[in-house]
């Protein structure tokens, strides 16, 4: 059609080293299997609270369950309620569905032993005594006001237990060298994730939102050193691309992850010629912004890492304001879309702190509420469209 | 040089030719099954009516819901845009936007004719002209007459849902216990106007505001905002073609620059 988006010639070239994360599902589904064949424990998780550092030290591997289909979410609605968020239902209904032998969950939902979970939002708490009757499950807790010396203490306390029960499950001691070796592994990892979000600070950046995003959904899929080498190759290969001319608005998506599967916002966004820069999510910054220190106790250095991701659950959730802020100077942006899942209260509510921080800087805000169905993809399109027109 | 600004409702397709400043001519009718059929037979019909030759208008821009349907049209901008362009050019000192449409209702914030923050309704059809044309039929009033209707009641009735199938239930209800088709319609009005006011206080509209779409055209709808707001709203003399007219006045400023 004759009509082109204004920013259609942004970008035509494709990144080589992106096709890595695109052909590695069967690549690390191989790998599970070959690990639980020597007798490795494969660990389920759903949250970035969970410390990644702890499952290796023991000598385990862990693999991501939030669920980011549809498809899944008619089974879970069979027990669940339909008013929760869109993430547990379809997490759940893999997980009900690979147990019941049925033919929609991902094939490696089966290959888990046990589930870590963590008592986070409501809706995943509740959620955590069901699952249950379908795969073992152990809770990290967590305590809901992170900024009080005690609420590290008890965190701290919550890690070692989780270290007892990952030695339990896998007859490994966790030493605090291993966790040491561990927490340096895992900061190279976040080292990296800072180098390719660097370039994304290009304008134009060399690579979308939606490619990144893609990259993100499989940082807990891939194993750490598989998921290390393809966004080495990847940086390197950006490093390379020449700047390219036209550009059309910067934006920062904040809010809810986006598991795998979930791409419609940022795909509109693109469609309609915004230009993603950013994630503040789970799925974006919140994973590897900061690092943990490595020289000090790594109980230690882990409950205060991990108690500092700011995630909505928490109160106050101060510090999530200051970073998005923060973030959207850094990273030059024209526009804040703010993405909730459906019934996620905990960033529906927190919305209205976030806009009141941006609005003082001046840097407008789309609140974008969505399940995983394609209906609204015409009204978030009009909505993004306008947005896209008001602060370009 | 004359500009065509076609906004593609859901439920009404507008044409309007812009020359310069002045509105030639413009032309409302309901959507057919086709969106790009309605627009094409009306712009053609509207250039007949005011003796325009194709090859006279510059530049054609579309809006509104079916706007990337049509295919004649050198542009598409959204709605929200186009209804702050063609209600700033209507009325300048307008710092406010509420446009209740067929199916969608928004609330715009604008500065000297430009979008500074919008609010839409949820994806449902409360709160727009889809709920007041279902229940008016539950009521057996035509949807002109229930704004005039509202106006002679003493007493609106509390219609609670906010949902158009569940409130078209909750008339037949109130009907069988004998509450006037006044009351009920004034209960209607009030119930959607409470909808759009919760958006109208959320972007902190104070003054200046203006009051577009289909259901600007509802007296009563207009007296339940006014009330509620403690201002008088500007209402376009014809409220539906804001979206057409800035969709016009975009193309015209095209035109000027290339």
């Amino acid at each position: 059609m004759h009509m082109k988006n204004e920013y259609q010639n942004y970008m035509s070239f494709s990144l080589q080293s992106l096709d890595f994360f695109k052909d590695s599902y069967e690549l690390r589904i191989a790998q599970l299997k070959e690990e639980r064949g020597k007798g490795i424990k494969i660990v389920g998780t759903f949250c970035l609270y969970v410390p990644d550092e702890i499952i290796f030290a023991a000598g385990a591997d862990r693999i991501v369950l939030c669920g980011g289909r549809a498809d899944t979410i008619s089974v879970a609605e069979q027990s669940l309620p339909r008013n929760i968020c869109p993430l547990i239902k379809s997490s759940f209904g893999a997980v009900v569905d690979a147990y019941c032998g049925g033919n929609l969950a991902c094939s490696h939902v089966p290959l888990v032993d046990v589930v870590v979970a963590e008592a986070t939002c409501d809706g995943k708490k509740k959620m955590y005594e069901i699952l249950p009757d379908y795969l073992p499950t152990y809770v990290l807790d967590l305590p809901q006001k992170p900024g009080s010396p005690e609420a590290l203490d008890y965190f701290l306390s919550e890690l070692r237990k989780f270290g007892k029960f990952m030695e339990g499950l896998t007859g490994n001691v966790v030493s605090n060298d291993a966790l040491r070796r561990e927490i340096r592994l895992a900061n190279e990892t976040k080292r990296l994730l800072h180098r390719l979000f660097d370039l994304r600070r290009r304008n134009p950046p060399p690579i979308r939102g939606s490619e990144v995003l893609q990259v993100m959904q499989k940082q807990f899929f891939l194993s750490p050193d598989q998921f290390r080498q393809g966004v080495s190759r990847l940086c390197d290969e950006m490093e390379r691309i020449p700047p390219a001319a036209r550009t059309g608005p910067r934006i920062m998506i904040s809010g809810c992850p986006m598991a795998a599967g979930n791409m419609k916002v940022p795909d509109i966004i693109e469609q309609k010629g915004g230009v993603i820069v950013v994630e503040e999510s789970c799925t974006g910054t919140r994973s590897f912004w900061d690092l943990v220190d490595e020289d000090t106790d790594p109980w230690m250095a882990l409950a205060e890492r991990y108690l500092e991701i700011p995630c909505a659950c928490m109160t106050p959730n101060d510090r999530r304001v200051a970073r998005i802020v923060d973030l959207a100077k850094q990273y030059d942006v024209q526009g804040v879309v703010y993405y909730t899942l459906q019934f996620c209260h905990a960033y529906n509510i927190e919305r209205l702190q976030v806009q009141r921080a941006l609005k003082k800087e001046k840097i407008p805000l789309l609140a974008i509420e969505s399940d995983y169905g394609d209906s609204d993809r015409e009204q978030i399109g009009i909505r993004v469209d306008a947005f896209l027109e008001m602060i370009a | 040089m004359i500009s065509a600004g076609i906004d593609a409702g859901a439920a009404t397709t507008k044409v309007l030719l812009l020359q310069d400043r002045e509105i030639k001519g413009y032309r409302i009718a309901g959507t057919a099954f086709d969106f790009l059929t309605s627009a094409e037979n009306m712009f053609v019909e509207l250039l007949a009516t005011l003796n325009i030759g194709r090859e006279e208008i510059g530049k054609v821009y579309a809006t509104g819901y079916g706007r990337n349907s049509i295919s004649f049209a050198d542009k598409s901008i959204s709605e929200i845009t186009a209804h702050a362009k063609g209600t700033s050019f209507l009325f300048p000192e307008v710092r406010g936007i509420i446009d209740v449409g067929g199916q969608d209702s928004k609330v715009i914030v604008v500065e000297d004719g430009k979008v500074t923050d919008f609010l839409m309704n949820d994806k449902c059809a409360a709160g727009t002209g889809k709920f007041l044309e279902y229940t008016a039929k539950a009521l057996e009033v035509p949807i002109n007459d229930l704004g005039d209707l509202a106006l002679g009641s003493s007493r609106p009735a509390d219609i609670t849902s906010m949902c158009t199938v569940f409130a078209e239930s909750e008339v037949i209800s109130l009907r069988a216990r004998g509450i006037s088709k006044e009351d009920i319609a004034a209960g209607l009005i009030a119930s959607i106007a409470q909808r759009v006011l919760v958006m109208a206080k959320r972007m902190g509209l104070k003054e200046h505001i203006a009051f577009v779409g289909g259901v600007a055209k509802n007296a009563g709808m207009k007296a339940a905002l006014e009330k509620e707001l403690g201002v008088t709203l500007y209402v376009p003399f014809e409220p539906q073609i804001t979206g057409a007219l800035g969709a016009a006045i975009a193309a015209q400023g095209s035109i000027k620059q290339g």
